[in-house]
This record gives C-alpha cells, structure tokens and sequence, in this order.
C-alpha cells in the first residue's frame, strides 16, 4: 500500500488510498469486519445487471415482436432495481468504508471529502455512544511527492478514536488521549487556580464532553 | 494501473466489475426502455443514404413512434425490407385499406426517380403496416449519427471504443 505514487491533487485517490489504508489498520488490529453493507449492494447490483443480460441475450434470440411483454417487464424491474442501487448506497451506506466490531463491541466508520478541499472527515459510529465527527488534511499522512505514511495516520485514528486507541496503545499519544478522554486530569489541578487556569479547565473539559458520556 | 487493482479486495473488484456492468446494462436498458414506450424496435435510427435528401441527409438521427397505425400519405417511416435487415427510411405515398382492414404502404424516397417497389422483397409490391414497418419518424437532429456511420463502415473502431471505455470504468475510481 505505502508503496504506490498517488497524485496529490486528485481527491480521489487520496480518498481511495486513506479508505483502503483505514481497512487494512482495523484488520491488523483484529477489528473483525462486517460486510453485510456492501454484499447486499452486490447482491442488488448483479441482480440487475443479470436482469440485463437476459433480456439482452432474449433479444438477441427471439427478436422484438416476440420478447416485447417481457422486454417491458424486464425494464420496469431493472428501473426499481437500479433505485433500490442507488438508495442503498446513498442512504443505508453513506461513504460506509469500515463495518465491524472487535470483542463485541461495534464500530463503524464512513468517510467523505468536499469538493477541491484536502480533508478528510471521518464520522465514527459505535454501539454505545453518540457517533463522533473528526477530520484531518491528507497532508498529516502523504508526503508531498505522494506516498502515504501509516504511522500518522494510524496516530491520528488512534489518539481521535478511542475504541481504537484502546487497543493499538503504541500509536495513542498520551497527551492528546487525556485531553479527549479525561478531563478529571485538567480539572484536579485546579483548586488553587485563579481565573486563568479556571478558563482552560473549562475548555479541556468541553473537548472532552463528547467523550465524558463513555466514562460516566 | 494495474497494480492498483491487484490491491483491492475481493469485494472491492467485485464492485469496481458492477460499476462496469452497470454501466453497459443501464444504457441497454434505457435502449430497450424507450422501445417499450415507443413501441418500435428501433425507436432511433441513423439516416445511411442520401435518398431522402433534402429533408434528411446522410447522418441525421432520427426518432422514431410506432404507436397509432393508421399512417397517413405524406408520413415518413422506416421500415425493414423482408429477409434484409436494413432499415429504410422513405415516405409514403400511397394507401390501401385501413381502419379494420389490414394498411398496406407504397413509399418513395424523395430524392429517388422512382418508387420502392424495386427495393422490396421478391413479390412483394407493397408494405404491410404492421409487419414492415417499425415507426414513423417523429423528430430529428442532424448530423450527429455520423459517428455510427463510421462505426459502422469501420467496424474495428467499435472494438477499440468498447475496450477504452472498458479501461477507464475498471481502472478508475472516481
């Protein structure tokens, strides 16, 4: 993976990179993961395609007078099909890259860019909590020549992310971990604090809310 | 290129195939779509010879509706010679029959001497409406069905064109 030259202007391919890079980090990390997203718009897609195929090769046999009340048939189911397609992957997959869990407890991740803007926004949902926004450039983790760089980006996932960081410690920075993850740290140096220290425990600990709900 | 798909899932090709597919199947259906409402088996032609110059040259795109049999003189239709399948596309100049008997045509293109009955099938010297004909042109858009004039007297570019377009769609992920 880390290995391929990508062009640092196209989206895409830092997208498809970042994408198939975050995969195969939860797979190393004994994430097990869930395909049931992408296997039913599989299932959808070839369906239809299949559809296709056989009112192609109908067609190519029998000839229009003959195949016409089933041509019509045919178009009517590919058209639902092909709406069902598409409703899945924009309302059920939304950008989904990763579906899986590890020691029970689920995760899911999808990931989306905007146009000619070099960020990557990540929306994780888990079982137990309320889904979390986090986004990043692509220049944390691709070199300006255009080779990606794991230990970044999994630093970044895992430090952002703590059902990740929990389990690949190694790549969690410390710091950045307790200010997301316990704002009781910042909080119990404070009793002879004046305004100033006062101000930055309160903004420690509204970094840290989206978190507090795991903990308490 | 290629390397990038090596790396990819087996999920991942099977998607990156889909796209592919879906892409020739969705234009086959959309063909056989508006053959279905048209009711013709070819709802859209190319015009191939110059015999219906000046009202069409060589290349136009013509679109055709094959509903309403009762095809007046006057009206333009594209119809299949017996045994050949080539369409014609030539306007009518006689009738016979109608209403509950069966319509039988003679066409003529306009810029042609005479009439087609030396263009029909063995025997035959007029066209039966519902069998011949498959629609009656109801609109048109010049020149742009060159490209299948080419396509077709150069039947190599149409390998080349779908091996590209195959290319692009398999390799690219956007």
């Amino acid at each position: 993976m880390a290995d391929t030259k990508i062009s640092t202007q196209s989206l895409a391919d830092l997208k498809n990179t970042t994408d198939d890079a975050l995969g195969n980090y939860l797979r190393g990390l004994d994430f097990k993961q869930d395909n049931t997203k992408i296997d039913v718009r599989l299932a959808i897609g070839y369906a239809s395609v299949l559809i296709a195929a056989a009112t192609f090769a109908a067609d190519y046999k029998l000839g229009w007078e003959v195949t016409k009340t089933w041509t019509a048939v045919a178009v009517v189911a590919y058209a639902l099909l092909n709406g069902a397609f598409t409703y899945w992957m924009w309302a059920v997959e939304k950008g989904c890259v990763f579906d899986g869990a590890r020691e029970g407890k689920k995760i899911s991740i999808s990931t989306k860019t905007k146009k000619y803007d070099p960020t990557y926004y990540l929306t994780i949902s888990l079982a137990d909590s309320d889904s979390i926004d986090i986004k990043s450039p692509f220049t944390t983790w691709f070199t300006s020549d255009g080779y990606f760089v794991a230990q970044p980006f999994q630093q970044w996932l895992a430090s952002s992310i703590e059902a990740i960081g929990d389990v690949d410690g190694k790549n969690a920075l410390r710091d950045q971990r307790d200010d997301l993850a316990a704002p009781t740290a910042g909080v119990a140096v404070l009793p002879e604090g004046n305004g100033t220290a006062e101000a930055s425990g309160v903004d420690s600990k509204a970094k840290g809310s989206k978190r507090s709900k795991r903990k308490g | 290129m290629f390397s990038s798909l090596g790396n990819l899932q087996p999920r991942q090709l099977a998607a990156q195939v889909l796209n592919f597919a879906l892409v020739l199947s969705t234009a086959f259906m959309l063909w056989k779509g508006l053959s279905v409402f048209t009711n013709s088996s070819s709802p859209i032609v190319v015009v191939l010879s110059g015999s219906m110059e000046p009202a069409f040259q060589r290349g136009d795109l013509l679109f055709l509706w094959n509903r309403g049999q009762e095809t007046q003189v006057g009206e333009i239709v594209v119809y299949n010679v017996r045994g050949k399948d080539i369409p014609i596309v030539h306007r009518v100049i006689r009738r016979f029959g109608g209403g509950s008997a069966p319509l039988q045509l003679l066409t003529k293109g306009d810029n042609n001497a005479a009439d087609d009955t030396e263009l029909y099938a063995r025997g035959q010297s007029y066209l039966d409406r519902s069998k011949d004909v498959i629609g009656s042109v109801v609109g048109y858009v010049p020149f742009v069905g060159y490209v299948t004039i080419l396509l077709s007297e150069y039947p190599w570019l149409k390998t080349a064109m779908l091996v590209f377009m195959a290319l692009t769609v398999v390799l690219q992920r956007e």
